[in-house]
């Protein structure tokens, strides 16, 4: 059997270990190298599982690995990225794609002209409701889809996040990516018009953690996403993905981690929901290995990932200037 | 205190009802231009049927009435009762415009009858639980909110919901209840975006509200929701979250087996049941600030802002831009 080879680079992002994991319980992937700049932060994994360390990407890059997953602050996406690309290797990247329209088009672009494909890190397509959802609208069970109510609140992530020269935007940013990919992946069309609220109400910071964006598909579809970090400490779960799909002829509403169990425990003091659902990183990471191990294209593309992160960035656009903006 | 009730449609049964079995009030008429819906109903609450406004308030003797119309009845009817001297307890909407809505109060005042708008959601138990625990502080400072009101079309039933010149759609009937509410809970509304779809099955909108000290609230509202009516509402704050579920509040399930008597089988009848209904409540509070000549918890200047949140939705979704309050051309003060 051959082995892919994967190297990662960066674990600024906690996805990482995430990533990390689903990697290494595939057994036609090698998990070939792993980069960060701080050597303590991946210590246990690289000494544990014998896996070579490097301190810069380029190291990495120069071996023969085949693939990279990009976990490091959004600002920095774009760097890694084109790099790997420039090695040959195909690359899977956190969300957001990138910080800028710009860059996220040149990280398409020389990912194509150098012959490797690029992914971008949406695992909420494989939450086994979502996967169900989009089946079911495939087959016109709710009719024509005519609005989107989504959620995707959260609770506030802290470090880099909330620099917004490293991490690109806060909540609505952060927060708006995951379920707009959704959006679009259902309703099979793209983002015309956006109008948004941003602003700070939750916690002491620079950076917006509080919003609402509203969305108008080329197809007349409009939809509302919360992207929130409004998940008090109190709260018995980190956040939430939902969506209420409404349709001529009918609904569907996905509560994508309501396969929960309610713990309550003087332990830790206040309620909380242990979720037992299946693991979406697993399956994204086993559909990004499948594609390249089958020379297929990647289930979702860098123009995924740059169509999510544009309604992010319009939606600053928008309530900077109070009014909808076009996108182009 | 005698009172009558003008239409005995939906929400005139729950008014008149509700005032059969309220100790201390007499219902004295219903009144109903479909004769048969006038004595059915007056008939199971011992009272006298009426077909016309004029003759129920020519013979009976009433202190206070309820105006259970389509809206865009409202004004006149409301107005026919203050000219007659007797207090209003009139259904929400107030009206359909600002200007009708201002009159109505305006007049009111001038012929010294109290004005009440039913903006009954004040009165749900699980919606003052929520607004107590607001104003207790638990949830800090107001950040981001949403409220949900979905069922079937009321169009289906009754016909002056589906004219729209008549009803204006589930942001005028149905979603001013979490519009009152919502700015009860959270202040004045400074900004309105609005999405909407209208169809004849359904009515579906989404509608945000910026309001004056910074926070966000999101509504949905549904006519032609394939379910069960449901309500929802989440308040998350600086400090804490609050939410309440329709759906996950049943008290009472009953589930019939093939054994059940000829007519439902395999039925389930969710419940949540309480002593009175939360319209009870509303309706014993309005007759007891017109008996004390106390402050409601809901004024008709409180429906008149919901109006006027109404219409900037209702302009923000035809024009696709966010509209700013107070409106032009309309609500003083």
């Amino acid at each position: 059997m051959r082995k892919l080879k994967i190297g990662m680079i960066s674990f600024a992002h906690g996805h990482a270990f995430s990533y990390f994991n689903a990697l290494n319980a595939l057994p036609e992937v090698e998990v070939a190298g792993i980069v960060d700049e701080d050597k303590n932060r991946v210590a246990k994994i690289t000494d544990t599982y014998g896996i070579p360390y490097y301190s810069e990407a380029d190291e990495l890059l120069r071996t023969g690995i085949d693939a990279v997953v990009i976990c490091s602050e959004n600002s920095r996406h774009a760097e890694f990225t084109i790099a790997a690309a420039k090695a040959g290797k195909h690359v899977l990247c956190e969300k957001p794609l990138g910080i800028s329209t710009a860059e996220m088009e040149q990280m398409i672009a020389v990912c194509r002209d150098h012959g490797v494909q690029l992914m971008t890190a949406f695992p909420c397509r494989y939450i086994p409701a979502v996967v169900q959802a989009k089946e079911a609208i495939d087959r016109g069970e709710i009719g024509e889809i005519t609005a989107i109510k989504g959620t995707n609140r959260g609770s506030m992530p802290g470090g880099w996040f909330v620099d917004k020269k490293l991490s690109g935007g806060g909540a609505v940013f952060d927060h708006t990516v995951h379920v707009m990919d959704l959006m679009r992946w259902f309703l099979g069309s793209d983002v015309r018009e956006v109008f948004a609220y941003a602003d700070t109400r939750f916690h002491e910071l620079d950076i917006d953690d509080a919003g609402m964006v509203h969305v108008r598909f080329e197809n007349g579809v409009f939809a509302v996403l919360d992207p929130s970090w409004s998940r008090s400490k109190s709260f018995p779960t980190w956040g939430d993905v939902t969506m209420e799909i409404t349709g001529t002829k009918g609904i569907i509403s996905i509560d994508s981690f309501a396969q929960k169990n309610e713990v309550f425990s003087d332990v830790t003091g206040k309620a909380q929901w242990s979720y037992w659902g299946d693991n979406m990183d697993e399956y994204m990471i086993r559909g990004f290995v499948d594609a390249l191990l089958g020379g297929k294209p990647v289930p979702v593309t860098g123009e995924d990932g740059l169509k999510a992160a544009a309604v992010g960035l319009a939606a600053y656009e928008s309530a900077q200037a109070g009014k909808p903006v076009v996108l182009d | 205190m005698k009172v009558a009730v003008v239409g005995c449609g939906t929400m005139g049964t729950v008014h008149g009802t509700d005032y059969h079995r309220m100790p201390g009030v007499e219902l004295t008429g219903v009144c109903d231009l479909d004769r048969e819906t006038a004595r059915d109903l007056a008939g199971h609450l011992q009272t006298k049927a009426y077909f016309s406004f004029e003759d129920m308030m020519a013979e009976a003797e009433i202190d206070a009435v309820s105006i259970a119309l389509p809206t865009n009845l409202h004004k006149e009817y409301v107005m026919k009762a203050a000219d007659l001297g007797k207090h209003v307890i009139c259904e929400k909407p107030i009206a359909l415009t600002l200007e009708d809505a201002e009159e109505m109060i305006a007049y009111c005042q001038k012929k010294g009858v109290r004005l009440f708008i039913g903006h009954v959601v004040r009165f749900f138990p699980e919606y003052a639980d929520l607004k107590r625990k607001l104003d207790a502080g638990v949830t800090g400072e107001p950040g981001v909110a949403h409220l949900k009101r979905v069922g079937s079309h009321p169009g289906t039933v009754k016909d002056w919901y589906n004219d729209f010149d008549k009803s204006h759609g589930v942001i005028m009937d149905m979603m001013i209840h979490d519009i009152d509410f919502a700015r009860w809970a959270y202040g004045e509304v400074q900004e309105v975006f609005a999405l909407n779809r209208r169809s004849e099955e359904q009515d579906y909108a989404l509608v945000t509200l910026r309001f004056a000290g910074g926070a966000i609230a999101n509504l949905e509202g549904h006519w032609g929701y394939p379910g069960a009516f449901a309500t929802a509402a989440e308040f998350a704050g600086k400090a804490g979250i609050i939410r309440l579920n329709s759906r996950e509040t049943d008290s009472l399930k009953l589930l019939r087996n093939s054994a059940a008597p000829a007519g439902v089988r395999g039925v389930q009848v969710p419940k949540s049941p309480s002593y009175q209904d939360p319209y009870y409540y509303e309706l014993e509070h309005f007759l007891a600030c017109i008996r004390e000549g106390k402050e409601p918890l809901v004024s008709a200047e409180d429906a008149l802002r919901a109006l006027e949140i109404v219409l900037a939705a209702l302009e923000s979704a035809r024009t696709g831009q966010p509209v700013r309050l107070p409106l032009k051309g309309g609500a003083k003060g």
